[in-house]
């Protein structure tokens, strides 16, 4: 009698079981049906935080559903990239990813993840480096203060995010290319770096290009690391057009867990690329000084070995590995 | 007058009902431990983008004031910081519910806060541009010298036990250094574990180091766990009233300190709430009541912390740059909805500004009905809850709101940690707050002091950099005053106070020893670490080393006073309860989050239970239990949308 009890239990359960299983198979017909995390690996206020918010204000004419961000903090983003693979993989959590950190972090130690282990599914933007210095400065263009920086070893202090970051990174290749040698100050993110920088306790910030989008004429920007011009600041030359050779920043982009299934990948991937396409976006997006770039998931391995290889050098560079 | 239509506009009822709706959202958040104004704010962001952009700042504002606010409840009521801006709250606060006087506690909290939030909003409201100077004016060493004044308030914490409470700051400078290092990039005391790559999360590390132990200590015995005095013959708002204006200059001082502290980037309400308590003790004829109730205590932290929103908003609108984590959400809001900050922004886009500032100095003046309302309830409430559902109800909140900050159990598993680490520490005679001290102001100390030595030495100049700057040497000479004060205060009063050491002498020898030990392995792993990276941690490790020797040297030739009764191991109860909330900790990720919450706030429940109780007493808390678990599983899934582990089950 026991046994037929349990029996009864049992098969209702198998049931269950086989129909959920079935359905998880064919989730990218319908997916996505309810709203998608959005886990940002910093804190709030960054450009990462900023153009996920921007994403998430048309988020939902494009893929029918919300987005809810959310922020785990913590190692330059070490924290969550080291988490994503044993987050759920119905792509329904989705994650922030920027290059150079996550390709240097693992170069340089062990950080709970390698670069492989990230599924990136589109890279959607970048915000070139910059340098800035008060609009008092005594520094109108930047060959004055590479001349000063050449007389003075050391003088010129840069103001920037964090250590091994990509200012930093962008600071160490200036300094090699126009052969001075500056003093970089790391702060604990952009915003206290650039506060330090208006308020004339450093001589010049290596920071994002976006840094002068809300500082107005507080700050003027000397150079910027695109490769064009960026629209929102038209006066602001290249690195190029003074003949240094500095093309560089972060990009960021939306990664998901390893078990995420291709076709939602895939979706996923679409789902940004045409985010990246929506004028109010594009708009909001260039007036901040970010840079859009569609780097979509079927071109990502390529796109990821060229930057592994860059940044292999750029450790060396910085002394990080030997 | 352009300024009084947009106070106009921010009176729509409309605007009128999301401020009230968000200051009630924001006070019950910021009543529980762990779900903090950040996590509430950025949760409701989304829906802000469908309402005008002054109306969508106006809920963000004031669900952000709510909520540090509410900071106090928990704080006064349960001994634990609602969020960390209330950390000083709980040093007098809960005292003074202790002698049954939760009403007049709250009623302090609330008017404090109200004025602190009214000094801040009127500040953002008249002299935003000029304020914002200020931001700029601190630089690296100005943020050294006020971490360093911060950690000052030691003296005054642990009077006649200053010693104690210097080893307990080293600690919490050390468990600050845990992580990346921002300045350096060196990767510091993590012991091989990626988890400790980030850092000890701070709202969680306070939620362990005050809500834990308080879990512990309600199960040592039966006795209640509040007084409840029902009020007779004058109201306890009045009575408040009357107290806050005996001193409305400390009222006053309190809510300037935290609109200046508010405005730099960085620095927070927690700091705001230290800094404005160390003023107020040191200002006040009766320092020696601070600690064991003093109402001024109360006034100085709430209207500190609440002074902060306000403040944080002048360099956020000003220069585009927050001066707190809320703050930076609600810049995202401001630039998705187009709207540019910077010093134009007051004069382009006015109307949307001054109505918002408008609606924060409402929601703030809203905060009195809704706090009085809320506080007498929770004061009532909590005092009343029987013990067999107050301890898990406790238990829960401190592991929701320890996951709930990054939705991650590695959080709610250093909370653990750390909070059997308080307990023990406690019993050995070193109380929490100078280790949170040490904790929260250990990385501004840290930063501030490795840069203004980089900018130094690169420009030749060091010294100047750290002794030369006006504001900085106005700071030192309150770091000076705050250092001598207790010693003055103590030459007055004559007799030394004779402390009982709380346990017995061979337990805290060894433990000096052992702090030896850790403080010299710490030492040397500093020897592998890069100069900026190594220099903060290799000189707080020595600190730590000599200060326990001394210690060690002082208690050895001690002969009396110690408690020779002293039981350093939990009881059964305590042990029990300790157990569950580890278990917990490990086995939620895998069993699910409801389940094992469901598990674990049951058998607390039969832990915290002291009387033979009937079947149908028992058959209702039970009930009682499963549906205080799920509602909170409901709040936490469906309306703040966090990411629960579902695991085996739900």
């Amino acid at each position: 009698m026991k046994n037929k009890n349990l029996k009864t239990l049992f098969v209702p359960l198998l049931a269950a079981f086989t129909l959920s299983v079935t359905a998880t198979s064919a989730v990218a017909n319908d997916f996505p049906s309810k709203p998608i995390n959005y886990i940002i690996p910093f804190n709030a206020g960054g450009e990462s935080d900023l153009s996920a918010r921007f994403q998430q204000s048309v988020f939902e004419k494009y893929a029918g559903v919300q987005t809810v961000i959310q922020y785990m903090p913590g190692a330059g983003g070490a924290v969550a990239w080291s988490q994503l693979n044993g987050m759920e993989g119905d792509g329904y959590t989705i994650m922030g990813i920027n290059i150079p950190h996550s390709i240097m972090q693992p170069i340089v130690k062990d950080s709970g993840y390698t670069t492989d282990e990230l599924t990136p599914l589109y890279y959607f933007h970048y915000t070139p480096n910059a340098i800035f210095v008060p609009a008092n400065s005594q520094f109108k263009d930047l060959g004055q203060l590479i001349d000063y920086g050449k007389k003075n070893p050391g003088m010129v202090t840069f103001a920037g995010s964090g250590s091994n970051s990509a200012n930093h990174i962008g600071q160490a290749t200036f300094d090699k290319l126009t052969g001075i040698t500056s003093t970089y100050v790391p702060f604990s993110g952009i915003g206290p770096a650039m506060t330090s920088l208006m308020g004339g306790q450093v001589a010049a910030g290596f920071a994002y290009a976006t840094s002068g989008a809300s500082a107005g004429d507080k700050l003027r920007m000397l150079a910027v690391s695109s490769e064009k011009r960026l629209s929102a600041f038209p006066d602001v030359p290249t690195f190029k057009e003074l003949g240094i050779d500095l093309v560089g920043g972060a990009y960021r982009g939306v990664a998901v867990p390893k078990s995420t299934p291709e076709d939602v990948r895939q979706k996923l991937s679409d789902i940004v690329g045409e985010i990246n396409k929506d004028p109010e976006f594009v708009k909001k997006m260039e007036d901040n000084g970010f840079v859009l770039t569609d780097i979509s998931y079927k071109n990502m391995d390529a796109f990821i070995e060229a930057n592994k290889a860059e940044y292999q050098g750029v450790a060396q560079l910085l002394g990080l590995i030997k | 007058m352009e300024l009084v239509s947009y106070l106009i506009e921010a009176l729509t009822p409309l605007n009128l009902l999301l401020a009230l709706v968000g200051v009630i959202a924001g006070t019950i958040i910021g009543a529980m431990p762990g779900l903090s104004a950040t996590m509430a704010v950025a949760v409701l962001v989304p829906f802000t983008y469908v309402m005008g952009p002054a109306s969508g700042l106006i809920v963000l504002g004031a669900i952000y004031t709510g909520a540090i606010y509410g900071g106090a409840f928990a704080a006064i009521l349960v001994n634990t910081p609602g969020t960390p801006s209330a950390i000083a709250t709980t040093f007098d606060g809960y005292p003074l519910a202790k002698q049954g006087k939760g009403a007049l506690a709250i009623s302090l909290a609330t008017l404090a806060s109200v004025g602190g939030g009214l000094v801040g909003g009127l500040a953002l409201l008249f002299l935003a541009p000029p304020l914002a100077e200020v931001a700029l004016a601190f630089g690296p060493s100005e943020y050294f010298w006020m971490a360093v004044f911060g950690l000052t308030l030691i003296s005054a914490l642990s009077v006649g036990n200053t010693l104690k409470g210097l080893i307990g700051a080293c600690i919490g400078l050390l468990l600050s250094a845990v992580g990346v290092a921002v300045v350096g990039g060196d990767v510091r005391f993590t012991f091989d574990q990626v988890s400790l790559l980030g850092g000890i999360d701070l709202t969680s590390a306070i939620i362990g180091l005050y809500c834990i132990p308080v879990i512990i200590d309600l199960v040592a015995n039966k006795a209640p766990h509040l007084k409840f005095e029902s009020i007779r013959g004058q109201s306890s708002l009045a009575e408040a009233f009357g107290l806050i204006l005996k001193r409305k200059f400390n009222l006053l001082r309190s809510s300037v300190i935290g609109t200046v502290v508010g405005i730099l980037p960085g620095a927070g309400g927690s700091i705001a709430g230290l800094v404005a308590y160390t003023e107020a003790r040191r200002s006040s004829k009766e320092s020696e009541t601070f600690g064991k109730g003093a109402p001024e205590g109360i006034v100085a932290t709430e209207s500190a912390n609440n002074a902060t929103v306000g403040g944080g908003f002048i360099p956020t609108l000003v220069l585009g740059i927050p001066g707190t984590p809320p703050d930076a959400i609600i810049l995202g809001a401001l630039l998705v909805q187009g709207i540019k900050t910077g010093p134009s922004l007051f004069t382009d886009q006015g109307s949307i500004v001054y109505t918002f500032i408008y609606g924060l100095i409402i929601a703030t003046l809203l905060m009195l009905p809704v706090g009085l309302i809320l506080g007498k309830y929770a004061y009532k409430s909590i005092s009343k809850t029987p013990k067999e559902l107050l301890v898990p109800c406790v238990a829960f909140l401190t592991v929701i709101g320890s996951y709930a900050i990054h939705s991650n159990p590695h959080d709610t598993f250093v909370m653990f940690v750390l909070g059997i680490a308080a307990w023990f520490l406690a019993k050995l005679g070193f109380s929490a707050s100078p280790i949170v001290l040490g904790l929260v102001l250990g990385k501004i100390a840290e930063q501030g002091f490795v840069q203004t030595y980089l900018i130094g030495s690169a420009q030749g100049r060091t010294l100047e950099m750290f002794f030369g700057r006006p504001i900085s040497i106005g700071i030192i000479i309150c770091c000076i005053i705050a250092l001598l004060f207790p010693i003055l205060a103590a030459r007055k009063q004559q007799k030394p106070e004779t402390i009982e050491e709380p346990s017995r002498k061979s337990s805290v020898l060894i433990f000096v020893l052992a702090l030896i030990g850790v403080g010299i392995l710490l030492f040397n792993d500093t020897k592998n670490m890069s100069i900026l990276g190594a220099v903060f941690p290799s000189y707080i490790a020595g600190a730590m080393i000599f200060l326990s020797i001394v210690l060690f040297i002082k208690l050895a030739i001690k002969k009396d006073g110690f408690n020779q009764n002293a039981k350093l191991l939990p009881n059964k109860r305590q042990a029990g309860v300790s157990l569950v909330i580890l278990l917990w900790t490990i086995f939620m990720a895998k069993l699910g989050f409801g389940i094992a919450a469901t598990i674990a706030f049951i058998s607390i429940m039969f832990i915290s239970t002291f009387e033979k109780q009937k079947p149908i007493r028992i058959i209702f808390n039970i009930i009682i239990s499963i549906l205080i678990v799920l509602l909170f599983y409901f709040v936490m899934k469906e309306i703040l949308l966090l990411r629960l582990p579902s695991g085996l089950l739900f």
